[in-house]
């Protein structure tokens, strides 16, 4: 029997099974592919780890940090590890997991997932149009970019402004892919404004904002695509249709927790994160079942999804321990008017500790106010400079604050 | 009245010059129009006379942009000389209904080769099919679909379990709701149009079924209904549950009937498209295509969409296929448990120009919306937009109110081969012999597909094919063996005797490595013939996982370059160019 066992071994996973196993448990770790480090093992540009380290590293340079202190502690490392089902049974889980080495039943008492998350696809934003080849995600171009050595295509039209989409453009313009256009819906690039500066601007690759991709054109072989002006909304402007040649499309269209494993054992999902419910030890709904990193929400900095981990390592031993030390109802979080999303969602311990709280903004304001109220009293107001909705934000909540307290809403004054 | 004066009279009331002549039973057009609309009207109003076989319809409209019929002259010069064989028959097409006849003939001994122009069986109509084997209910009686239909459904559970090839007979229920007759509801006050819709309605539509020869069919109402299926809108009225409804896989089913057909010794020529006959005092002798000419007995023209262009070739013009596209919406198999039925509402009168359609589970457990139904100019038109995808949402919803609609995660479309006659075409071609047409097979197709097989088999017979039972012929065939279906126990033995049953690629699927290479060895050369054939990248991240992973075991498999890997056709690669300084 385990004491815990960590699904996903990527960087958040990583640092929630060293962690815990700091703390003496006996911890395992399940990852799919066939090496450690998740997404990150793709990601060789650089820009991780300038908030936990103060330096500036690579993919997986960030990643062999946290793949050497698991290797130093006593974790047992499964890869090309896949988890068939989770059983809850009396006092434990029991998980079947698929190996080429073997089918195997592992018992644990308590599941920490770390499973992150994917890609949203062309059907999701409902681009219209054939269904030829020559349209990816940017993650698969980053695998296939960095991991094969092979382009996607040598005239590739990029929808999305996002981080993960200006470091793919940087890096196919560097990999001599000349003829590039990137295309978003917002005013301005979504990503961080340095990923903007340094992989657009700086090389002068073409871009178009306000505009998107209506349909792809080509049967076998994507030809084209239709390009439309969209409005503040999003919604297309009629009239403005553009056909656009080009080999393929890379789709950098935001991404989704992977949360259908953790809501099948009956923990509740946040409409609004499309994660789990977490509380401020990052503990599920479901009892034992805790979840970390972009499982619980996508966050801009992999230094802030790993943070996470390593609330959840006091979460679980908590857990482990038995300490009951439970509010006797939770204190919820709510977003109000102007924020998207709130995590944790619920406070359940009263003992009393600063919470960091993670907010999205659904609006852009300067010196904006951010207000807790509860029972239509603010309790506590923050100031930011400058907010977007593109930036996480993060408040910390010091102690007590809560105490008494049913709802706490957060919104933008 | 006799047909030529039924269809003068139809045509002078026409606001176009339309001139015409009838051969035997068969009318043929010409003229002009202004608009497609008109062109595809006046085909379906000449095509419902009474008595009349066929419609060779070939007015012009303004703006027609595509003519199949043009580049006969220049498609015959691309073919190859290489002699491929003699064969007592030659099946053109590769769909469900071509690869069942491929199927049926094999069981006798007959030398026969099926030619397809693409890389792959199923890749017409049959692939963007929604899977709904059909009772019977709807086809009016004295067609060829009614008879057909309700033969063929009854012969799916057997032949599914030779082919091993999941099917389901989940019933469908026919819904009733203040919906169904909104157009005459002025003309009946509130109470008679419930009591019509709850007391009389049903019990037509349950003596229709009974006339065209089904069985226990029962009237739901109330409480009942919901028992059935617990999502369905609360105003529902009445229904209509009919337990032979099935639902099938229609490529797994194809390409389980093309590996059985292919063992049974029918040579399968792929890539291989026809470009003209050879004839002799009328009759087929040759088929030229562009892998090279086999000489034949006797040809089957099963070309869906375009098997009005192959009898033009074959010099038997007798109707034409006015293509109908249908758009499907696919859902999340975690929704899997809030369908349990093929459910349609009833709308009288149907809409004009998107009858039909419904929301159906899947044997795999995704939920499907959909066809939708419009008549297109173009025969390989199967681009979806988001005014579709809203149009099919808006339009379901109101079977199920709480079905979470956005939760799709693809949507795709195909194109039916629909003749103005609306029946199927199946009988000997008029002017040439030797040549049997098993054309304009739309729905319901995939349900009378078995039927079909054993029909032209028939008439075959009647053409002067001697059919000897072939005694070496052995129907049984097994499916690639799936992770996802296996207990515990079996997946631990199979994973001890090759790991790479445990190597999970497809992590939504749950398809393993092994399962992507024995579909490569089964034949599958693109990552949709694979993705057909193991459900690996059908899951709900759409390939943005496993669409590498599974490129890199082609590749390996094939011993081809990975940006060698193709999508489907050799046309559809992948990947373009290397990284600098890599080695290609």
């Amino acid at each position: 029997m385990m004491d815990v066992v960590v699904i996903g071994g990527g960087p958040s996973g990583l640092a929630a099974a060293s962690e815990i196993a700091l703390k003496g448990y006996e911890v395992m770790i399940l990852e799919r592919d066939d090496e450690l480090g998740g997404l990150l093992q793709q990601c060789i540009h650089d820009g991780f780890g300038t908030i936990l380290f103060n330096e500036s590293l690579s993919g997986p340079e960030f990643a062999d940090r946290f793949i050497e202190k698991v290797k130093e502690s006593n974790v047992d490392i499964k890869l090309e590890t896949y988890v068939k089902s989770v059983d809850k049974k009396e006092g434990c889980f029991e998980l079947l997991t698929v190996t080429p080495e073997g089918v195997h039943k592992i018992k644990s008492r308590s599941i920490v997932y770390a499973i992150g998350c994917r890609e949203r696809n062309r059907f999701e934003i409902k681009i219209g149009g054939t269904r030829p080849a020559g349209v990816y995600t940017a993650g698969t171009v980053q695998r296939l970019v960095n991991l094969y050595g092979v382009l996607p295509g040598k005239d590739p039209v990029i929808v999305g402004g996002g981080d993960v989409g200006l470091i793919v453009a940087r890096h196919l313009y560097l990999e001599g892919v000349d003829s590039l256009l990137m295309v978003y819906p917002e005013d301005f690039f979504s990503g961080l404004p340095r990923n903007a500066q340094q992989c657009i601007l700086d090389f002068d690759i073409p871009y178009r904002n306000r505009t998107t991709v209506k349909r792809i054109i080509g049967d076998k072989k994507i030809e084209g695509v239709e390009l439309v002006e969209v409005d503040k909304n999003w919604e297309m402007i009629p009239g403005t249709e553009e056909i656009c040649e080009c080999d393929s499309v890379i789709l950098s269209v935001g991404l989704i927790p992977y949360s259908e494993k953790v809501e099948e054992l009956g923990a509740e999902i946040d409409k609004e994160t499309k994660g789990p419910v977490v509380n401020e030890y990052y503990g599920t709904t479901v009892e034992g079942v805790f979840s970390v990193g972009n499982l619980v929400q996508i966050f801009d900095y992999v230094d802030d999804a790993v943070k996470t981990a390593y609330i959840v390592a006091d979460g679980v031993d908590k857990f482990l321990r038995n300490i009951d030390g439970k509010r006797k109802k939770s204190v919820k979080l709510v977003p109000g008017d102007k924020i998207r999303t709130v995590t944790p969602q619920r406070i359940d311990y009263d003992e009393g500790k600063e919470v960091t709280i993670f907010f999205r903004p659904d609006v852009e304001k300067e010196n904006a106010e951010v207000c807790l109220v509860s029972s239509e009293k603010v309790i506590k107001k923050y100031r930011k400079k400058y907010i977007r909705p593109s930036t996480l934000e993060e408040i910390k909540v010091p102690k007590g604050l809560f105490d008494g307290e049913k709802e706490v809403i957060i919104y933008v004054l | 009245m006799r047909i030529p004066q039924k269809v003068k009279k139809f045509l002078s009331e026409s606001r176009y010059d339309i001139s015409f002549v009838v051969e035997e039973d068969i009318v043929f057009l010409k003229g002009r129009v202004e608009t497609y609309e008109d062109w595809v009207d006046i085909g379906l109003k000449i095509g419902s006379i009474k008595g009349v076989n066929g419609v060779v319809n070939d007015i012009e409209w303004d703006g027609k942009r595509e003519n199949d019929f043009e580049d006969l002259n220049k498609k015959s010069k691309r073919s190859k000389k290489e002699n491929l064989g003699e064969y007592e028959i030659v099946i053109i097409g590769g769909g469900i209904i071509g690869c069942s006849i491929a199927r049926e003939l094999s069981k006798y001994e007959l030398d026969v080769a099926l030619i397809e122009k693409e890389p792959d069986v199923s890749l017409g109509q049959t692939r963007a099919n929604n899977g709904m084997v059909h009772p019977g209910i709807a086809p009016s009686k004295k067609t060829l679909k009614r008879k057909l239909n309700i033969r063929g459904n009854a012969m799916y559970g057997e032949l599914s379990q030779e082919l091993d090839v999941p099917f389901k007979r989940v019933g469908s229920l026919i819904l009733i709701t203040p919906r169904t007759m909104e157009k005459y509801r002025r003309y009946l006050p509130g109470f008679f149009y419930k009591f019509f819709l709850k007391h009389v309605l049903p019990w037509f539509v349950k003596r229709k079924g009974e006339m065209n020869g089904l069985e226990g069919i029962e009237i739901l109402k109330g409480e009942e209904i919901f028992q059935e299926e617990s999502g369905i809108v609360d105003d529902v009225i009445s229904a209509v549950k009919i337990p032979s409804t099935g639902i099938v896989d229609p490529y797994e089913w194809t390409i389980a009937l093309y590996e059985n057909a292919k063992k049974n010794g029918v040579d399968f020529y792929l890539n291989a498209e026809v470009l003209g006959f050879d004839k002799e005092e009328g009759l087929i002798k040759k088929v030229f295509t562009d892998r090279g000419v086999l000489k034949c007995g006797h040809a089957i023209n099963a070309a869906g969409l375009y098997s009005d262009v192959i009898a033009e070739m074959a010099g038997t013009r007798e109707f034409t296929i006015h293509p109908r596209k249908g758009v499907e919406l696919l859902f999340n198999k975690r929704l899997e448990d809030r369908v349990h039925n093929c459910l349609a509402e009833l709308k009288i009168p149907s809409h004009p120009t998107s009858k039909g359609g419904g929301i159906n589970p899947t044997v795999h457990g995704n939920i499907i919306w959909g066809p939708t139904a419009e008549e297109v100019e173009s025969k390989s038109k199967t681009s979806v937009d988001k005014e579709e995808i809203h149009e099919i949402m808006e339009r379901y919803t109101t079977i199920l109110p709480q079905f979470p609609k956005s939760e799709f995660i693809r949507y795709f479309a195909g194109v039916r081969a629909a003749s103005f006659t609306e029946d199927f075409i199946i009988r000997p071609a008029k002017k040439v012999k030797n040549l049997l047409h098993v054309a304009a097979i739309q729905s319901p197709g995939i349900a009378s597909a078995p039927a079909i097989a054993e029909y032209s088999v028939e008439l075959l017979k009647d053409m002067g094919v001697d059919l000897r039972r072939d005694d070496s012929f052995d129907g049984e065939r097994k499916s690639i063996d799936r992770v996802s279906e296996m207990s515990e126990d079996e997946l631990k033995r199979r994973v001890e005797e090759e790991p790479s049953w445990g190597n999970i690629v497809c992590t939504c699927e749950m398809t393993s490595e092994a399962e992507i290479v024995e579909a490569i060895n089964r034949g599958a050369e693109s990552f949709d013939a694979v993705k057909r054939r193991t459900r690996a990248g059908m899951g709900e991240c759409q390939e943005s996982y496993c669409l590498l992973r599974i490129a890199e075991i082609i590749s390996r498999e094939l011993d081809i370059p990975l940006n060698k890997v193709k999508k489907e056709w050799e046309e559809s690669q992948f990947f373009d160019g290397i990284v600098r300084g890599e080695e290609p």
